[in-house]
């Protein structure tokens, strides 16, 4: 049985940390997509059609519904199978791509009813007096209403981006280097001796980074809100 | 699709059901009774130990679950042994699954609880202390169903989380479904189909869930006059 020794942990940070690029470009980007498509699929649940409703009500509880994990796998070892098949070929697709494809998608679906119930959360009186003033509805959703619906947003916004951070650790499943996969790779390096020192401190080292965007999204929901709201 | 291949494992996948549930539950029973035990620390101010939970939640809830995994699957064979001198090649690993996954509820489910019993209106323990009811009678006859019925829509979140955790034990050496999906296909490479059931299981599980909370919440909203739409 070996022996724990703490040094190890500071010895393993510097090292985990040379992959925190590659964490953030997973992060970074999934986000950017995820809003993306979280937004389109609140907006078919805010319209008045009945279909697309359905559809954004049935997307959101099917990815709330599956682990990341079998999503990631579904996607990174079924699709190219299903797409060989009627012949498209992804052998050229990078593995970061394959994981920030996943992490968008699972995420999305949370961002898309923070969205919706931050948009509903906006006094409906807002709207209508910005269209009595002769405001086109245009007009009025991008200066009345978004306004007030980013602000109701943030704290939870802040939850999601925290909860994506966390989730880009299942990008070494498939292989990819980020924090995770490179303390995985480190341990591996010395045969296992270290691994539990290794793993505290990758543990150390999300948990001093999810401190950090908790504390950033206080300030900035402080910032945003100032003289708001009464 | 494969559909003979489908016809073999879905049985075996199946079988392994019993494994991710006996985890969910179990961890999430261990998890929910820390869980109140540190919302009501934190709440109370208990001095040192309100600081230590704290700590500890917001370490949890910063850590991925992977890593906690980990941690926990090397730390406390280690642990243990140092403690007790035991041999801890013959525990399985599921235990050690079941204790990083209570943690992470302990953790999540105590905040969730915090914000519950603050919601329930102070008036209530006064008015159950002047008709002579103890604190304790007080807090399991009027506050906590109460703060429970508050609770309730964020627990079913979190049990459904907890259930999609579960798949993350794969990486420990537990044999739930995610390991035997994936111990299947590999052979064959038939990934999609093996994926396909356990994407249906997982999905169906969680749909009983959320109808089973939803049912529950119903019930427990029963106190509460109905209003008008």
């Amino acid at each position: 049985m070996n022996t724990f020794q703490p040094i190890e942990i500071l010895r393993a940070i510097p090292k985990i940390l040379q992959a925190f690029p590659m964490t953030m470009l997973i992060l970074l980007s999934s986000l950017l997509f995820s809003l993306l498509i979280g937004a389109a699929f609140a907006m078919m649940s805010l319209s008045h059609k009945k279909v697309l409703n359905v559809i954004s009500k049935g997307y959101v509880s099917f990815m709330r519904g599956i682990p990341t994990l079998i999503l990631i796998f579904l996607i990174y070892l079924g699709l190219p199978q299903v797409l060989k098949r009627i012949g498209i070929d992804m052998s050229g697709v990078s593995l970061t791509a394959y994981i920030i494809a996943c992490l968008s998608l699972s995420v999305s679906a949370n961002m898309s009813e923070m969205m919706r119930s931050a948009y509903l959360a906006v006094d409906k009186g807002q709207r209508e007096a910005a269209l009595s003033v002769g405001m086109s509805p245009a007009v009025a959703f991008f200066r009345v209403i978004l306004p007030q619906a980013v602000g109701i947003a943030i704290p939870t916004l802040g939850n999601n981006i925290i909860m994506l951070f966390k989730e880009t650790s299942l990008a070494f499943t498939i292989g990819v280097l980020d924090m995770m996969g490179k303390a995985r790779a480190v341990s591996s390096a010395n045969y296992g001796a270290t691994k539990l020192e290794i793993y505290i401190a990758a543990g150390l080292i999300f948990w001093a980074f999810c401190f950090l965007m908790e504390k950033g999204t206080r300030l900035a929901e402080k910032a945003y809100t100032k003289g708001r709201r009464t | 699709m494969n559909f003979t291949f489908i016809k073999e494992a879905l049985p075996q996948v199946l079988a392994a059901i019993p494994v991710t549930l006996e985890m969910a539950l179990v961890a999430t029973i261990i998890g929910w009774i820390i869980g109140i035990l540190i919302a009501v620390a934190r709440r109370n101010k208990i001095p040192v130990v309100s600081q230590i939970c704290a700590v500890f939640v917001s370490f949890i809830r910063g850590v991925p679950m992977v890593i906690l995994l980990y941690v926990a699957y090397y730390a406390l064979p280690m642990m243990i042994y140092s403690a007790t001198g035991i041999d801890t090649t013959s525990i399985p690993a599921i235990w050690y699954a079941i204790v990083a996954l209570s943690l992470d509820q302990a953790a999540y489910s105590s905040e969730v609880f915090r914000a519950a019993l603050d919601s329930v209106n102070r008036g209530q323990l006064e008015a159950a202390w002047s008709v002579g009811m103890t604190t304790w009678q007080a807090m399991r006859r009027i506050v906590f169903p109460q703060a429970l019925a508050v609770a309730l829509p964020n627990l079913s979140g979190l049990f459904v989380g907890i259930i999609k955790g579960t798949s993350l034990a794969y990486y420990v050496g537990v044999y739930e479904i995610t390991a035997t999906a994936n111990l299947l296909a590999n052979p064959g490479l038939n990934f999609i189909e093996a994926y396909v059931i356990t994407t249906v299981i997982y999905e169906l599980i969680s749909f009983i869930c959320n109808r089973l909370f939803h049912t529950a919440e119903t019930r427990l909203n029963r106190f509460r006059p109905k209003t008008v739409a």
